[in-house]
């Protein structure tokens, strides 16, 4: 109980927080914001599946991209309107990770990991390779329309666009996790063979759990490349499954809003050390390390627990 | 013989020969995995590794044999700490083992780019004799692959097979616990392995590198392909990732006459799906319990 009260009261005072960021910010520290706050929506649906069913996925890539193609392609092809896309993107990443559900959720764990990673390469190779629709390496760029009006160049819209949607995601994940729904991921992840006696179709609830943590990648994507106005075939790369999990890691799994703290951190770090130091990824292995040493709950884990 | 044929015959040697070194490196994957849970995913990485060292050691120590010999040692002085101080605590929880090497295949990557730089490099054959096969000159530097892989593939078998630290390998596959029990030294027995499966990985760095070009990133492909098979062929099922290896390779081979190299790629992970839709454990993998 005293965990819980923790994660939420961290949650509330960090959306206030955000709430008032956005009109005090300088622009530069803005739109750095504006990304944690994408990844925090990307980082809360993949706890949906690491944290909260114990399926560590490495092919979130996928649905991240697909998001971002979702979005791009139905702006540029089908001249649609900004909320149209979103609909678009989310169905994307309900497909993609559906069609990938069916086929992995069911594998065992070191099954699960490798092949959701082979099939995120596989299509990372073919996003690299369909140049004609994804712009390969260098991408597509186009102008994003506005929303009821209001034009996304406007870094304030732009700034409440995204945080509209990340205090939806976190309202409707945690509605979910409260929910029976929730009771039942939770049981699976504990003790997958008692859930099963009692009469629950884990299979069924992992596949759930898996799309509904697509469909939030999907949504992040989608929201990266209307802030960015780009997506490039580098979102399917390896680099975007990582990330997630380390999030995680680093804010602590089966919190939803731990990861928040994870994404604040690593972005930071990217910010920062990518600028000084070209090797950066080499001190990302280095953390990778550290944090599976110190603590495999994450942080805000660590200090609940000790509450 | 008609053009074509001969064309689909050198293709699927080719296959072959790439699979024979998959082989190699595919069984170390499964060899590590079978013994210590461990999910490698720096395995391409040492790979890369391998062939590094291999462009610089070739030249300089002026015999490609030596290289053979020196570049698993450096290997296995880089390995047995990589298992014995980061990846023992998580042995056989298998996604952590593979968190864990995703960091270190980051820092492998990066540290080969830091000191070899990021451009391609193709280096020189180092046995510069053709062949004359079917009235083709065929790469010797090829065959020569081929040879010393089947011999390293039997190698591998003797010692697993027919001598007493084989026996130990193989019952901590069976059963890590009771080999245990049994009073094997389990300590001795994963450092063995880890490090004889990322010595398999170097030595197919070396191999290949003269037949690829040497890039830090060349790991990827490479461990792309190694899982698939060690999919197909059933996790930690030594036999089963021979008979992947080269059945995939060969068939990727023969679909390159028609299909580009990310789509024939593509066709095998169709494959992949196929047979985990029918067998969820890979044609040879056995059923956990």
């Amino acid at each position: 109980m005293e965990r819980k009260g923790i994660v939420t009261r961290f949650a509330l005072v960090s959306l206030l927080v955000l709430a008032v960021l956005g009109v005090v910010l300088p622009s530069g520290a803005r739109s750095l914001v504006v990304q944690i706050m994408i990844f925090s929506i990307f980082a809360m649906g993949y706890d949906i599946c690491l944290g909260y069913t114990n399926q560590c996925s490495l092919g979130h890539s996928m649905f991240f991209g697909a998001g971002a193609y979702g979005a791009i392609l139905s702006i540029m092809s089908f001249k649609l309107g900004l909320i149209p896309a979103l609909g678009v993107a989310l169905v994307a990443g309900f497909v993609f990770a559906f069609l990938l559900g069916l086929i992995c959720v069911r594998l065992s764990e070191a099954y699960f990991v490798i092949v959701t990673a082979i099939i995120s390469a596989v299509f990372h190779l073919l996003a690299m390779d369909m140049t004609w629709l994804t712009g390969g390496d260098d991408g597509l760029s186009t102008t994003i329309p506005p929303v009821f009006g209001l034009s996304l160049y406007n870094p304030y819209v732009n700034y409440y666009f995204v945080f509209f949607f990340l205090l939806v995601s976190y309202l409707i994940l945690r509605r979910i996790i409260g929910a029976p729904l929730g009771r039942i991921f939770i049981s699976i992840r504990e003790n997958p063979r008692r859930a099963h006696f009692l009469g629950y179709n884990i299979t069924r609830y992992k596949l759930i759990a898996f799309v509904l943590s697509g469909v939030f990648g999907a949504l992040a994507g989608a929201l990266y490349t209307m802030t960015m106005r780009y997506a490039s075939a580098d979102y399917f790369n390896f680099y975007w499954s990582v990330l997630p999990i380390v999030w995680c890691l680093i804010g602590g799994t089966g919190t939803l809003a731990g990861c928040w703290i994870g994404v604040a951190l690593m972005s930071l770090f990217q910010y920062y050390v990518s600028a000084w130091f070209t090797h950066y990824l080499l001190l990302f292995g280095i953390l990778i390390l550290i944090i599976l040493k110190v603590s495999r709950r994450g942080m805000l884990g660590y200090f609940a627990g000790r509450g | 013989m008609p053009e074509w044929l001969l064309n689909v015959l050198f293709l699927l040697m080719n296959g072959l020969i790439w699979g024979l070194i998959i082989a190699l490196i595919a069984l170390g994957l499964s060899l590590i995995f079978g013994v210590m849970g461990i999910v490698n995913m720096a395995h391409g990485d040492l790979y890369m590794v391998g062939a590094v060292l291999a462009f610089y050691l070739i030249p300089l120590l002026g015999s490609f044999w030596l290289a053979l010999l020196v570049v698993p040692l450096i290997i296995a002085v880089i390995a047995a700490p990589i298992e014995r101080f980061i990846l023992r605590p998580y042995e056989g929880h298998h996604a952590v083992t593979m968190i864990a090497t995703v960091g270190i295949s980051f820092i492998l990557q990066q540290a080969a780019l830091a000191t070899y730089g990021g451009i391609p490099k193709k280096m020189a054959d180092p046995w510069d004799v053709t062949f004359n096969l079917f009235g083709v000159s065929y790469p010797g530097y090829r065959l020569l692959i081929a040879g010393i892989s089947i011999v390293i593939l039997a190698a591998i078998w003797l010692f697993l097979y027919r001598t007493s630290y084989g026996v130990l390998i193989r019952a901590s596959i069976q059963d890590k616990n009771m080999a245990a029990a049994m009073g094997i030294d389990v300590n001795r027995v994963l450092i063995g392995t880890f490090v004889l499966g990322s010595v398999l990985a170097a030595i197919g760095g070396v191999l290949a590198a003269p037949i690829t070009q040497v890039f830090y990133l060349m790991g990827a492909d490479v461990a792309l392909l190694a899982f698939i098979v060690v999919i197909i062929g059933g996790l930690g099922s030594l036999g089963g990732t021979l008979v992947a290896a080269l059945s995939l390779c060969a068939i990727e081979g023969v679909m390159s006459a028609v299909l580009n190299p990310t789509l024939s790629k593509a066709a095998i992970f169709v494959v992949m799906i196929v047979i985990l839709m029918i067998r969820p454990r890979g044609l040879f993998g056995e059923a956990e319990h």
